[in-house]
């Protein structure tokens, strides 16, 4: 299924074109950069204004970025091990399973841009 | 006249007309007509105890208005209207109907005053519902609508358990604040559980919204769940167990949907960490708790519906909806994409968007009441929500690899339904008065305190930033066809499989005695065969001729008899 003809980006939405950008080299890497500078700002804003907190722990300085990187790195790495387990082939339940059988065609309106 | 008419009636009299008008188009207006006049009644209702019936003895409060029933019946219209729109193109009159009844009794059970009422609405959203999953018409979305059904029906069944018992117990029907403690309670604590997903209760969820139609989930994901979460708020409210059931609700799906692969199943799963933040709020049962529960069901029920729409119309577009399948669809698929991120910003709670404003209402009332480590989870849970929804939904679907399809952008009565919808997600998030307003309890809250606003900005962005630096190092775990065990693995193979072991015993009993009968049975009719049959001894020596003198003898003997008496 993969490229099976050349794109033709001018048959494109205007917007779907407009957005190109980020597949061109160094796209993604804008990205990843604006957001490193942000976390940043926003570590460093938490020096500049006065914090309204109920608990102590909300004191610590970037207690909330911290918590989010830290708490979302440890739920990705123990969904990951989680799956080592708990992961099954498709049609592990029955043969014919919502998984494994294909969406009925006459309920969809599959249009490609290129066909 | 429409004041005397129960709401709900409103949608069946809808449904009962649909089959007579023509298919197409009048049908789909009939479908967006119904769901206006009756928000446009539920808003401007007075409140009080409106229509009552009279029913074997009892007093049926069909139409019990006040703030709490009032908010919830609003989005449940609203939703039916999202959700017919994006059904525009269906032709199918069975999900047609199905969207209509489901809507209506939703919308009658959260108006009911007693719990009789409220029974036979509870009942009835789930017959009408599985049709939405069985018009897919496969025979896996079949095996799916049936165990969908067990478990919606038992709820049902557990509940009547419960108000009958319930009514021997205290002589009345009146669905008011109950106390745990007697079977009773417990019982229709266990029944609404079940439809509001509890741990070990969840399943159903999961496993039936991925597996109905592209516009059935939608309507799926607005309904049932929080018909539950606003009868555990009337039923329930502080009750404390609630805080740990929801807590222990707003984790554990988390971890699923980081691994799992079809993303409507991933919004299944973050729907059902959704409901654990409202029933938390429900557990805490203070005002500003309470007002949090129905703000959040309120604005979780248009980014959720927004949601499923965006994953829809990819399913929609491309016949997938998983993840692994999936990919570069921004290209040529831009709109839906961004009504996708304005759905996931919302679940996140990006401050300006409609999450930002009423998940922060739940937070604030469990620090508020000392639940520290509670405070804890939900924060954590927030920080995961974005990552599994907020990211992982948008980045598989839109971008990540490109899979090659190049789709057409969705239809466009399903780009106004997602239009609409993110038009509410975002004015719910700019401008929360009218929502506040419209709370069971007085509020003052601001949301939008720098502090908050850059907390709640801190936590997303490092969660991004997590995702980002996970991705980039190839940690991340890629999507896989497969599935995952959940605790449904206990009733569709643990269970299947324990009674593949008592019936293999008890399969060798009854074999063995029928092993045990056909033989002696062969052997008396061979017994008799060989005595008795033209081969037999007694056959040998007696000739035929025998028989007809006997014959002639016992006529004869006949005869005498008849003539002597």
């Amino acid at each position: 299924m993969d490229n099976k003809t050349p794109d033709n980006p001018d048959k494109f939405p205007a917007l779907g074109r407009a957005l190109l950008w980020v597949e061109k080299p160094g796209g993604v890497e804008k990205i990843v950069y604006a957001l490193y500078v942000v976390c940043a700002a926003l570590f460093a804003a938490d020096f500049l204004y006065h914090k309204h907190s109920y608990l102590a722990i909300e004191d610590f300085p970037g207690f909330y970025a911290l918590y989010g990187f830290f708490m979302c790195a440890a739920l990705v790495i123990c969904a990951k091990v989680m799956r080592v387990f708990l992961s099954r082939s498709e049609d592990y339940y029955a043969p014919k399973d919502v998984e494994s059988e294909p969406f009925p065609e006459d309920q969809l309106d599959k249009v490609d841009y290129d066909a | 006249m429409l004041e005397a008419l129960p709401t709900a009636f409103l949608f069946f009299l809808g449904a009962l007309i649909l089959p007579v008008l023509p298919r197409g188009p009048a049908r789909a207006v009939l479908l967006l007509i119904v769901p206006v006049i009756a928000a446009f009644l539920v808003y401007t209702l007075p409140l009080g105890n409106l229509v009552q019936v009279e029913f074997f003895g009892f007093t049926l409060d069909l139409m019990r208005v006040d703030k709490l029933s009032r908010i919830f019946a609003l989005i449940f219209c609203i939703a039916a209207f999202l959700g017919n729109l994006y059904a525009w193109h269906v032709k199918d009159l069975v999900q047609q109907m199905a969207a209509l009844l489901y809507a209506g009794a939703a919308i009658g059970a959260v108006f009911a005053g007693d719990l009789i009422t409220l029974f036979f609405y509870w009942e009835g959203t789930a017959i009408s519902s599985v049709f939405l999953i069985w018009a897919r018409r496969t025979e896996g979305a079949f095996h799916t609508g049936m165990r969908y059904l067990v478990i919606q029906i038992g709820s049902g069944v557990i509940l009547l358990a419960g108000v009958i018992l319930n009514y021997a117990d205290t002589g009345s029907i009146a669905f008011e604040h109950m106390e745990l403690g007697t079977p009773a309670t417990w019982l229709i604590f266990l029944a609404f559980g079940i439809k509001c997903a509890f741990p070990l209760l969840h399943n159903w969820l999961q496993d039936s919204y991925p597996a109905a139609t592209v516009t059935g989930t939608v309507i799926l994901s607005a309904f049932t769940t929080k018909l539950a979460v606003y009868s555990l708020a009337r039923g329930f409210a502080g009750t404390e167990i609630l805080i740990y059931i929801g807590a222990i609700m707003t984790l554990f799906p988390i971890f699923y949907a980081v691994i799992e692969n079809d993303l409507r199943r991933v919004l299944a799963y973050s729907l059902n960490n959704q409901l654990g933040f409202m029933v938390v709020g429900i557990g805490i049962g203070t005002e500003l708790a309470l007002n949090g529960t129905a703000a959040h069901a309120f604005a979780h029920i248009l980014y959720k519906a927004l949601l499923f729409m965006s994953v829809g119309a990819v399913l929609f577009r491309t016949g997938t909806a998983k993840g692994s399948e999936l990919g570069g669809l921004y290209k040529t698929m831009p709109l839906t994409m961004i009504f996708c991120v304005v759905g996931a910003a919302s679940i996140s709670a990006f401050p300006l968007f409609s999450g930002f404003v009423t998940k922060s209402l739940i937070l604030s009332a469990a620090a508020k009441e000392h639940y520290y480590i509670i405070w804890g989870i939900l924060l954590f849970a927030s920080a995961g929500v974005f990552h599994h929804s907020g990211i992982k939904i948008p980045y598989f679907a839109f971008f990540a690899h490109d899979s090659g399809l190049r789709p057409k952008e969705a239809p466009w009565h399903m780009l106004w339904a997602m239009g609409l919808a993110s038009f509410l997600c975002i004015a719910v998030g700019v401008y929360p008065a009218p929502l506040y307003a419209l709370l069971p309890f007085e509020v003052s809250y601001d949301a939008y305190t720098t502090t908050h606003v850059i907390t709640q900005l801190q936590l997303l962005f490092f969660s991004a930033l997590a995702f980002t630096v996970l991705m980039r190092t190839g940690i991340y775990p890629p999507e896989l066809k497969s599935v995952n065990l959940d605790f449904d693995w206990t009733y569709r193979r643990l269970l299947p499989t324990l009674l593949g072991w008592i019936a293999k015993p008890v399969r060798a009993i009854f074999q063995g005695l029928d092993t045990f009968k056909t033989r002696t049975m062969k052997g008396m009719i061979l017994h008799l065969y060989n005595a008795f049959g033209p081969r037999g001894r007694t056959s040998q020596f007696w000739p035929t001729g025998a028989m007809v003198l006997w014959i002639a003898i016992l006529l004869g003997v006949t005869l005498l008899v008849n003539y002597a008496s």
